[in-house]
């Protein structure tokens, strides 16, 4: 008998917080329940969008922490 | 969430060791999810930027002294401090804290995108920069639980317990969130690949 999942099950699945048992029901319901294979597809495209918002630092800042950890034994000295 | 060849874990293992490289990839695998999560509080990007260096000399300091606890994972450890000093900053600031954020004028210049054309890369600042305008209108509980789950990467339950809440009221918040982001894309718009959702 195939389970049925709601919204949240789906965002606990997207953000990989669902056990191997529930990974597998997930997967299967979503093979004969069209509307939360199209809720699944319509969340995970928000989540794809907010990966690609993300704001990188300058480059300058990376290398300031690279060099503070380098010369890390000179500042705890 | 992304798996790597090496785990964060073994990085820092090995930078626990003295092996700085291990620790440059640490930076640059976290680098974008760390500012994010300043930017997104402070909403100026030198401050962030001077915020971020701050971030990492706590966390230089704690592994190089042998204090780092592995009991909890490394990115959303960093997070924290990261989110705790952009509060503290307001606080000091006597300013009210509150998670929100607005485009500054250069920011979107330091943005890394892949190999793509002038026309695609344009196309692509102004989608992100738009889904960054769209996840400030969020209701202030909606965008805090997006915060942390996504660019803070804390659980749901970590989540549930930081926010005083319940797991069901997190998870529903961060569904709202999602759906309220989705309406507004479709909105205004915003494009997105519909053939693609990977796990």
């Amino acid at each position: 008998m195939i389970k049925t999942f709601t919204q949240d099950d789906l965002v606990r699945y997207i953000y990989k917080e669902t056990t191997t048992e529930e990974n597998s029901e997930i997967e299967q319901a979503m093979l004969f329940d069209d509307a939360l294979a199209k809720d699944y597809a319509e969340l995970s495209s928000v989540v794809l969008a907010l990966d690609g918002a993300q704001v990188a630092p300058a480059q300058s800042s990376v290398d300031a922490i690279l060099s503070y950890s380098k010369s890390y034994h000179l500042h705890s000295a | 969430m992304r798996k790597y060849a090496i785990s964060d874990s073994q990085l820092i293992s090995q930078y626990k060791n003295g092996n700085e490289e291990a620790f440059s990839t640490l930076v640059n695998r976290h680098k974008k999810k760390i500012f994010t999560t300043i930017y997104l509080i402070v909403k100026d990007q030198y401050l962030a930027e001077d915020l971020m260096q701050d971030t990492f000399v706590k966390v230089v300091n704690t592994v190089k002294s042998g204090r780092y606890n592995e009991e909890g994972k490394f990115l959303p450890w960093v997070s924290r401090i990261a989110h705790n000093l952009a509060i503290d900053h307001f606080r000091k600031a006597k300013r009210y804290p509150t998670i929100v954020m607005e485009d500054g004028s250069n920011v979107f210049n330091t943005l890394e995108f892949s190999e793509v054309s002038i026309e695609s890369k344009q196309i692509q600042q102004d989608t992100h920069a738009l889904l960054r305008d769209l996840i400030k209108e969020l209701p202030d509980a909606q965008r805090e639980v997006l915060m942390m789950r996504h660019y803070m990467h804390m659980s749901f339950q970590e989540i549930a317990d930081a926010t005083d809440v319940s797991i069901n009221t997190a998870l529903g918040r961060m569904r709202y969130a999602l759906i309220n982001l989705r309406k507004k894309m479709d909105k205004k718009n915003i494009a997105y690949d519909q053939n693609l959702y990977p796990r």
